[in-house]
C-alpha cells in the first residue's frame, strides 16, 4: 500500500494518458472552428476557388461530387463569368493572391526538380503545374515517374499540395528521338528540334492559361536547383519578361572541386553582326547562338554574371531570352506573344518569342546574378 | 539492499517530476500556441497526431487531370466522335443583337452538349452583358436535355477602346490598322482564357450574323481543312442593289499586294477594300454564284473573322490573331498568313454563303430618311386629294339620275370588255405566278430587305453616299 501510492502519484504513463486526453478533448471541441479558420484555412481557400463542374479551366482544381437536376439528370454546366479587368500583376504577387502558372515540357523526370518545385514557399494553393510530355517510350517512363510523384504531394498535407496539375501528352512526334546532349546540339538539328519546342510550349500554355492565371513560370525539367523564393524574386521586379542566369554545377577536375559553369546562351542583347547576318538570310534560316558557323557577337548574359560579388536583384535589358526558366506576365502570352513555330525574324522558340514580345510593345529584361542550376548530364 | 533503495528514490522522485513539469507546461504551452496562432494547426496537428487525423482531410476535390492531344486532331465527322467545339464570340454593344445570336444558338444542329461557348464582353456601354447572362442562364435552364450547352465562359475584359462601334467609324480607313490590332487583342484574350486540351474545334462567329445554316458547323467540317471560311455578303436596301458582298478580308495573296507589302513600313497593316492600298487579290466574295456548288473550295492566304471553322491544333501550335504588323496584317488577315507560314491549310468556300445584318450607315440613314420624309409628304398629298375628290362627289350628288344613265352605259361596256380580258389573261398566268415566286425567294435570303425597301427606287441613288460601297471600288475596277 505504502509503495504502490507513490507509485500511482508519480507515473509517467499516468499523466502522460491525462494529458493526451485532455489534449484531444480540447482538440475535438475546436476542431469544427479549426476546418473553417485553419488547416483549415486554405483548404476552405482551396475549396471556395474549385470549379463546380468538371467542364472548367485547367487551373482550377473541381469538385468531385456533381450537382443533379430534379428529372435526375446531371446539371448542364453553369455560366460562369470571369473578371480579367480584376486580375492583377504586381510586385507583392503573394500577398495579392496573384496566381502563378508554372509550365514544364517534360522528357525525363528527375525527381530533384520535383523536390526543388515543392520546396517553392510561394504559397501552393496559388501554384497550378502544367506538363506536356512528347509520346515516346522515354515520354512514358517518364510521366509514371511525375505521376508517383504527383500522388505523393497532392495526397500529403495540405499546405504543400498545388492547386491544380495538368498532364499533356503531345499529339506529334519530335523530330528527334535521341536527347543525347550531343546529338541535340548539333546545328542541323537544332531547328528542327526547336520548332517541334515550340509547338510544344504553345501547346501546353494556350490550352492551360485559364482565365485566372497572372503569371506564367516557364521551367524546364532539367532545372534542379533554384532559390526557394523564385517566384517572389521573379515577380518581385514587375516585370513584363524577366529571365534568370542559367548555370550548371560540374566537378572540375583540374580543381577536384565543384565550380559553376554558364549552360542557357539564349539570353542575349542584340549585336548590329547578328542583324547584319539574319539580312543576308533566306526566310527559312534562322540565327543560332554558340556555333562557330554563325559568329553574331550577340552580349550573352551567360557571360555578364559577376561570380565574385554578385547584386541579384542587378536588371538588363534584353533582346532574346532562353527558356529554361522565364518569368512572363500572363498578359503578354495573352496579347499573343508565344513561341513561334517558324522563323519569326530569323529566331525561333523563346528568342522568337522575346521578339514577339518586343514587337507587341513590352521590354524584356534578365538577372545576369540571380541563379539557377541546370542538371548535369 | 534496504539501505540501498531509499537513497535513490527522491532522486529519481526528483527527475521524475521535473520531466513531469517539463512536459506538462510543454503540452500546455503548446495548446496555447496552437490557440494564439490557428495556422499552425495545419503544420502541428498531423505531428502530433502522427498523421492519423490527415486522412479525415480529403478536400473532395479534383486536382490533377490528364488529357491526351492525340485525341483531339479534329476530323470530318466530328460530331460522330464525339468531338467538343469551342465557340468563340467577341461582344461590343451587341445588346441588339443578342436575340438573334441566340435562336442561332438554339438552332444549331451540331450536338450542344459538345460545344464549349466562350464570350468575351468589352468596353460596353449598353446591357450586354446583363442580357447575355440572362439568356445564357434560360439557355442552360432549358427543359429540352439536348438545348444546353457545355462549359460556359463569359470573359470581361475592357481595353479601352476609345473607336465606337457604328459603321461609320468603325470602317473609316485611319482607324483602321489600329482598331484591328485591338480586335485582335480582344480575339486572343478570348482564346487564351477559353481554349482547353479537350477542345478538337474552334468556331469564330460574331453575333450580327443574320443567316446561316443551322448545319454550319457541320458543313464546314465535313471538308476536314485546318481553316475554312464561308463567304460572307450582306442584303442590302433595294435603292443600293439588294445584296452586296460583306467580308472581304477573305482573299489570296497577289503579286501586286506582296510587292506594295515591300514598301511599306515595319508596322503598316494593309487592309483590304480600301482605295489606298489596291493590291488586286481575288477576293473570295467576288467569286461567289448564287447557284454554284457550295462545296467548292478555294486556297486563301488571309481570312475574314465573321465564321471561321479552325482545328484547336492550329491554336495550340501558336497561330493566333497578331495584334502587331505580321507580314504587314493584323488580325484575322495576319491569322490566315501565320497559318499558312506555319503549313496550314486555309480555304474559303466561295458559293456557300451566310448573311451578315445589314446596319445603315450615317449616309444611308440620311437617305432613307430622306424618303421617309418624301413618302410622307406624298400620302399627305393623296390623303388631300381624296379628301378634295369626296368634298366634290358629295357637292355632286344631285347629280344623281344623269349619273345614273351614264353608269348603265358605262356597265354594259365594262361587262363585253371583261370577258374578252378574262380570255387573254388565261394565257399570261403561268408567267406571272414564276416571276412572283421569284421575288418570294430573294426576300426569304434578305429578310431586312422587305423591310427597309423605299416606297419608290430613287432614281438618282448615289453611290458614293454608301461608303461601303465605295471601298469596295477599287477591287472591282
Amino acid at each position: 500500500m505504502a509503495v504502490a501510492r507513490p507509485m500511482r502519484r508519480t507515473s509517467p504513463i499516468t499523466f502522460f494518458l491525462a494529458a493526451f486526453l485532455a489534449f484531444g478533448f480540447l482538440f475535438f471541441l475546436l476542431s469544427p472552428s479549426s476546418s473553417a479558420t485553419t488547416a483549415g484555412d486554405t483548404s476552405q481557400q482551396r475549396r471556395e476557388d474549385a470549379a463546380d463542374h468538371p467542364l472548367s479551366p485547367p487551373t482550377k482544381p473541381f469538385l468531385k461530387s456533381q450537382p443533379v437536376r430534379n428529372d435526375g439528370l446531371k446539371a448542364p454546366p453553369p455560366v460562369v463569368h470571369y473578371d480579367l479587368n480584376k486580375l492583377t500583376t504586381t510586385s507583392d504577387s503573394a500577398d495579392k493572391g496573384e496566381r502563378v502558372l508554372i509550365l514544364t515540357p517534360l522528357a525525363r523526370f528527375y525527381p530533384e526538380f520535383w523536390d526543388n518545385l515543392v520546396h517553392l514557399d510561394y504559397p501552393h494553393e496559388l501554384i497550378s503545374l502544367g506538363f506536356i510530355i512528347p509520346n515516346t517510350k522515354e515520354g512514358s517512363a517518364a510521366l509514371s515517374a511525375l505521376e508517383s510523384a504527383i500522388s505523393k504531394t497532392q495526397n500529403g498535407p495540405i499546405p504543400s499540395r498545388f492547386a491544380s496539375i495538368s498532364i499533356l501528352r503531345q499529339d506529334f512526334e519530335p523530330p528527334l528521338q535521341s536527347q543525347d546532349e550531343k546529338e541535340r546540339h548539333k546545328l542541323e538539328n537544332q531547328k528542327a528540334r526547336r520548332e517541334s519546342m515550340s509547338r510544344a510550349r504553345n501547346s501546353l500554355l494556350f490550352t492551360t492559361l485559364g482565365p485566372a492565371t497572372s503569371w506564367v513560370l516557364w521551367l524546364d525539367a532539367d532545372i534542379i536547383e533554384t532559390p526557394a523564393t523564385l517566384i517572389q524574386d521573379l515577380t518581385g521586379h514587375n516585370y513584363p519578361v524577366i529571365v534568370p542566369n542559367c548555370y550548371q554545377r560540374y566537378y572540375n577536375n583540374d580543381h577536384k572541386q565543384m565550380e559553376v559553369r554558364p549552360y542557357d546562351f539564349n539570353s542575349w542583347i542584340d549585336s548590329s553582326n547578328a542583324q547584319s547576318l539574319a539580312e543576308s538570310m533566306g526566310p527559312d534560316e534562322i540565327l543560332l547562338e554558340g556555333y562557330a558557323e554563325m559568329p553574331t557577337y550577340r552580349t550573352l548574359m551567360a557571360y555578364l554574371a559577376d561570380i565574385e560579388s554578385p547584386n541579384p536583384r542587378r536588371v538588363i535589358e534584353l533582346d532574346g531570352v532562353g527558356g529554361t526558366a522565364l518569368m512572363v506576365k500572363a498578359d503578354v502570352h495573352r496579347d499573343g506573344a508565344m513561341f513561334p513555330a517558324f522563323p519569326f525574324y530569323h529566331l525561333v522558340e523563346t528568342e522568337g518569342f522575346a521578339k514577339m514580345a518586343k514587337r507587341l510593345g513590352y521590354q524584356v529584361f534578365g538577372l545576369p546574378d540571380y541563379f539557377v542550376y541546370h542538371y548535369n548530364e | 539492499m534496504g539501505d540501498f533503495q531509499p537513497r535513490s528514490q527522491p532522486a529519481l522522485r526528483r527527475r521524475r517530476q521535473l520531466i513531469q513539469r517539463l512536459f506538462l507546461i510543454g503540452s500546455v504551452s503548446l495548446l496555447l500556441l496552437v490557440l494564439i496562432f490557428p495556422s499552425w494547426r495545419a503544420t502541428i496537428l498531423p505531428v502530433v497526431s502522427l498523421g492519423l487525423l490527415s486522412s479525415t482531410e480529403d478536400l473532395q476535390l479534383q486536382t490533377v487531370r490528364y488529357y491526351d492531344l492525340s485525341a483531339v486532331q479534329g476530323t470530318a465527322d466530328g460530331w460522330e466522335k464525339e468531338e467538343r467545339v469551342l465557340m468563340c464570340t467577341p461582344l461590343r454593344d451587341a445588346s441588339s443583337h443578342l436575340p438573334m445570336f441566340f435562336s442561332h444558338l438554339r438552332n444549331l444542329t451540331y450536338p450542344h452538349h459538345l460545344i464549349d461557348l466562350a464570350f468575351l464582353v468589352s468596353d460596353s456601354k449598353d446591357n450586354t452583358l446583363e442580357m447575355l447572362s440572362s439568356m445564357l442562364g434560360e439557355l442552360q435552364a432549358d427543359s429540352d436535355p439536348h438545348m444546353p450547352f457545355g462549359e460556359i465562359s463569359v470573359i470581361h475584359k475592357d481595353f479601352g477602346q476609345k473607336v465606337t462601334q457604328d459603321v461609320e467609324s468603325r470602317h473609316g480607313f485611319a482607324a483602321q490598322a489600329g482598331r484591328r490590332k485591338l480586335m485582335a487583342q480582344a480575339r486572343n484574350w478570348l482564346l487564351s482564357a477559353t481554349l482547353r486540351p479537350t477542345h478538337s474545334w474552334v468556331y469564330w462567329r460574331d453575333a450580327d450574323v443574320e443567316t446561316a445554316p443551322f448545319t454550319i458547323i457541320e458543313d464546314l467540317m465535313r471538308h476536314d481543312k485546318d481553316v475554312i471560311v464561308p463567304n460572307v455578303w450582306r442584303p442590302l436596301p433595294d435603292w443600293l442593289g439588294g445584296e452586296q458582298p460583306y467580308d472581304l478580308n477573305s482573299w489570296q495573296e497577289s503579286e501586286t499586294a506582296l510587292a506594295l507589302a515591300e514598301t511599306l513600313d515595319e508596322d503598316a497593316v494593309i487592309v483590304e477594300g480600301y482605295a489606298e492600298y489596291a493590291t488586286w487579290r481575288p477576293h473570295l466574295a467576288y467569286l461567289r454564284d448564287p447557284y454554284g456548288d457550295p462545296d467548292m473550295e478555294m486556297e486563301l492566304d488571309g481570312v475574314g473573322g465573321v465564321s471561321i471553322l479552325a482545328k484547336a491544333k492550329v491554336f495550340r501550335a501558336g497561330v493566333h490573331f497578331p495584334a502587331f504588323s505580321f507580314e504587314k496584317h493584323a488580325e484575322t488577315e495576319a491569322f490566315g498568313k501565320m497559318a499558312k507560314r506555319m503549313g496550314f491549310s486555309v480555304v474559303g468556300l466561295p458559293h456557300y454563303t451566310i448573311w451578315h445584318l445589314y446596319e445603315p450607315s450615317v449616309d444611308d440613314l440620311r437617305h432613307m430618311e430622306e424618303m421617309e420624309q418624301e413618302r410622307k409628304a406624298r400620302e399627305k398629298e393623296e390623303k388631300e386629294q381624296a379628301e378634295r375628290s369626296e368634298r366634290v362627289n358629295t357637292l355632286f350628288q344631285d347629280a344623281k339620275t344623269e349619273s345614273e344613265i351614264d353608269n348603265a352605259f358605262v356597265r354594259d361596256d365594262m361587262e363585253t370588255k371583261g370577258k374578252e380580258q378574262k380570255a387573254s389573261e388565261d394565257s399570261k398566268k403561268p408567267e406571272a405566278e414564276s416571276v412572283e415566286e421569284m421575288k418570294a425567294d430573294k426576300s426569304s435570303k434578305a429578310p431586312e430587305q422587305e423591310e427597309q425597301k423605299a416606297p419608290e427606287p430613287l432614281k438618282n441613288k448615289n453611290l458614293k453616299d454608301a461608303e461601303e460601297v465605295s471601298a469596295v471600288k477599287p477591287a472591282k475596277e
